[in-house]
């Protein structure tokens, strides 16, 4: 097992894998910017070590300081958490070549996976079904026209480097595909370094469901359970939850071959999680992430299993500690992004100062946060600040438990989506389970959220 | 007083951010200073009470400061202290060297002069020797790390005058 572990992340993840590495008596060292000289992670971390200014492209993604800290601390492996380089297969491969552990996939299943539109075509010949689509990436416009054609509109164009919904276009007729697809180049470019794009059929009004895999280095692969991922705004997932509340139990048991398929079609290893887009009784594969996502913690909850603890375990070359037949997925989990933004301002992010801070707890909750009473949110990274995991035996239970400790849960300083989660998980298509990706999108243009907390607002005078 | 009773007191101030602790009693006084913000653990003053006349008590000797493991790579030795303008600082993570080989001699010492383009030091990344320049001119007032010495990013090497 390893001695001393490189934490290459920030944050409430950065917190995550401190958290198990200290349960498991392995030394923490983390990496921090300018920004995060106060942070929380770098307070519990056993050691820490600055490695530029706040720009995460001057600090975060510099490969070379953060093998560099490796080096001087005698560390045994990093965790890339998510985000960052967790998915960069080039620092995989650098830590492999200096002999420090990754704790994720190789670098080439990695790049068999991260390249979208390869890894469609990897899964097409595994017979995973996937969405129809270019089978290559798209360079001109003229290809991009023809593909269009022949899957007929709509149709949407994709960042093959892509990821965070953004690279993304969607485009009803030629004129719209065109802008669209110059559109999706340049934000790729600029966002992954990378503008090769694809065109793929668009499904509208789908569900997304991901199911959450583990993988040993012997060839064992487990599956998780699915998360139901539909709740986004601007493709940025707001509110997950376990198991979804809408699929039957034969497409259930579909998605979780299919999931399983997936993995070993290209040997993966770690932990990793299939996308795939649900309409009516059809599903098809979209991605997969081949690091430890955000919304882990839902799985977590209903599995029991620390997600954290096997890919360490899996990286320091261990044996999966269960068979799928071990695995009881028991109740309900739903999770909150607690995100500084404010919903009464188009989600306008704000960072600021924690004037005062009290998180929700007792039984079947969970709060997943760096932040503390007091703390500046910096403005260079993203403007999640917390995550909010309940659990109960029922769904209806959970929706009580999650409103409960909404509530409960005390934010000042800046503004936070409290508010429009709580109106979310109030409304009966939420309630009724039914609910696809267009759902927050059809809720604020409908002005439903600014009547409800004018309706709350009357009430409490 | 036992040495174990000591460094726990020591801890204890540490812990907690304490300057200072002083306790009598009739055998002793003890009294503990310590700079808040430092690396290193207090160096703990043993200060005999006076010694009745009838019986020489043997004065212990100064007991040698505990080393507390470090809290960081890095040392923010009264970092808030130093004036930016007259300090430089690495560029980069790695390893501090003072030469350009084992056995050379130091790029600069106390009381060396420094232009903005002078080499200073080298810290090695990854089997890479970065040339540290001053980029300021001054005279080297103060070297603040050793040979072969970790250092991160933004922390002060050298103090000009």
């Amino acid at each position: 097992m390893f001695n001393k572990i490189l934490i290459a992340n920030r944050g409430e993840i950065a917190v995550r894998i401190i958290r198990t590495c200290r349960e498991m008596g392995i030394k923490t060292v983390v990496v921090y910017s300018q920004a995060d000289e106060d942070s929380l992670p770098v307070r519990l971390a056993d050691e820490a070590v600055c490695i530029g200014p706040a720009p995460a492209t001057q600090s975060y993604l510099l490969i070379d300081r953060i093998i560099s800290v490796a080096e001087i601390g005698d560390v045994d492996a990093i965790h890339p958490g998510y985000g960052f380089l967790s998915e960069n297969a080039r620092f995989a491969q650098i830590c492999k070549e200096c002999k420090i552990e990754f704790i994720g996939p190789t670098a080439e299943q990695m790049s068999a996976m991260g390249d979208k539109a390869s890894a469609r075509e990897t899964m097409r010949k595994a017979g995973v079904p996937v969405t129809p689509g270019s089978n290559t990436v798209v360079p001109t416009e003229e290809v991009a026209l023809e593909e269009a054609h022949k899957l007929g509109y709509p149709v949407i164009i994709k960042a093959t480097a892509g990821g965070g919904g953004r690279g993304m276009r969607v485009a009803h007729n030629d004129a719209s595909l065109i802008q669209g697809f110059h559109a999706a180049m340049t934000e790729a470019e600029r966002a992954f370094g990378n503008g090769d794009v694809y065109i793929e059929k668009f499904i509208g009004n789908p569900k997304h469901i991901e199911v959450q895999i583990l993988a040993d280095k012997f060839g064992n692969v487990v599956c998780l359970g699915e998360r139901d991922c539909s709740l986004q705004r601007r493709h940025q997932k707001l509110i997950e939850e376990s198991p979804s509340p809408s699929i039957s139990a034969a497409l259930r048991k579909k998605l979780y071959e299919a999931a399983i398929k997936a993995a070993k079609a290209v040997g993966y290893t770690s932990a990793g999680t299939i996308e795939f887009l649900v309409s009516g009784n059809n599903f098809y594969f979209m991605e997969m992430n081949t690091r430890v996502q955000v919304e882990h913690t839902v799985t977590e909850m209903v599995s029991g299993v620390d997600i954290i603890r096997e890919q360490i375990r899996i990286a320091a070359g261990e044996r999966l500690a269960f068979q799928q037949k071990q695995i009881a997925l028991r109740g309900c989990a739903i999770e909150c992004r607690i995100n500084a933004e404010n919903p009464y301002a188009n989600f306008a992010p704000s960072p600021g100062v924690l004037t005062f801070y009290s998180a929700p707890g007792g039984p079947g909750v969970r709060v997943d946060s760096h932040v503390y009473a007091g703390y500046r949110i910096p403005s260079y990274y993203d403007s999640m600040i917390s995550k909010l995991i309940v659990h109960a035996p029922t769904r209806e239970e959970a929706i009580a438990r999650c409103k409960r400790a909404l509530d409960e849960y005390m934010i000042e300083g800046v503004p936070t989506t409290i508010p429009f989660e709580h109106f979310l998980i109030e409304t009966p298509e939420f309630v009724a389970g039914n609910y696809d990706t267009t759902l927050i999108e059809r809720l604020m243009k409908n002005g439903y959220f600014e009547q409800q907390s004018a309706i709350r607002k009357e009430i409490a005078k | 007083m036992k040495i174990d009773e000591i460094k726990t007191i020591v801890k204890l101030m540490s812990d907690n951010d304490l300057t200072e602790f002083k306790i009598e009693s009739e055998e002793m006084t003890l009294c503990l200073r310590r700079a808040a913000r430092q690396q290193t653990a207090p160096a703990p003053v043993f200060v005999p009470a006076a010694v009745p006349a009838a019986s020489a008590v043997p004065i212990p000797a100064a007991v040698p400061a505990v080393q507390e493991p470090p809290r960081a790579v890095s040392a923010d030795t009264g970092r808030a202290s130093l004036n930016p303008a007259k300090v430089i600082e690495s560029p980069t993570v790695g390893t501090f060297y003072r030469s350009s080989a084992p056995g050379a001699e130091p790029f600069v010492k106390v009381g060396s002069h420094v232009e903005a383009d002078t080499t200073v030091a080298v810290v090695e990344a990854m089997k890479v020797m970065n040339e540290i320049k001053a980029e300021k001119s001054g005279v080297i007032k103060e070297i603040l790390l050793e040979n072969g010495q970790p250092v991160e990013y933004g922390q002060p090497l050298f103090v000009l005058e």
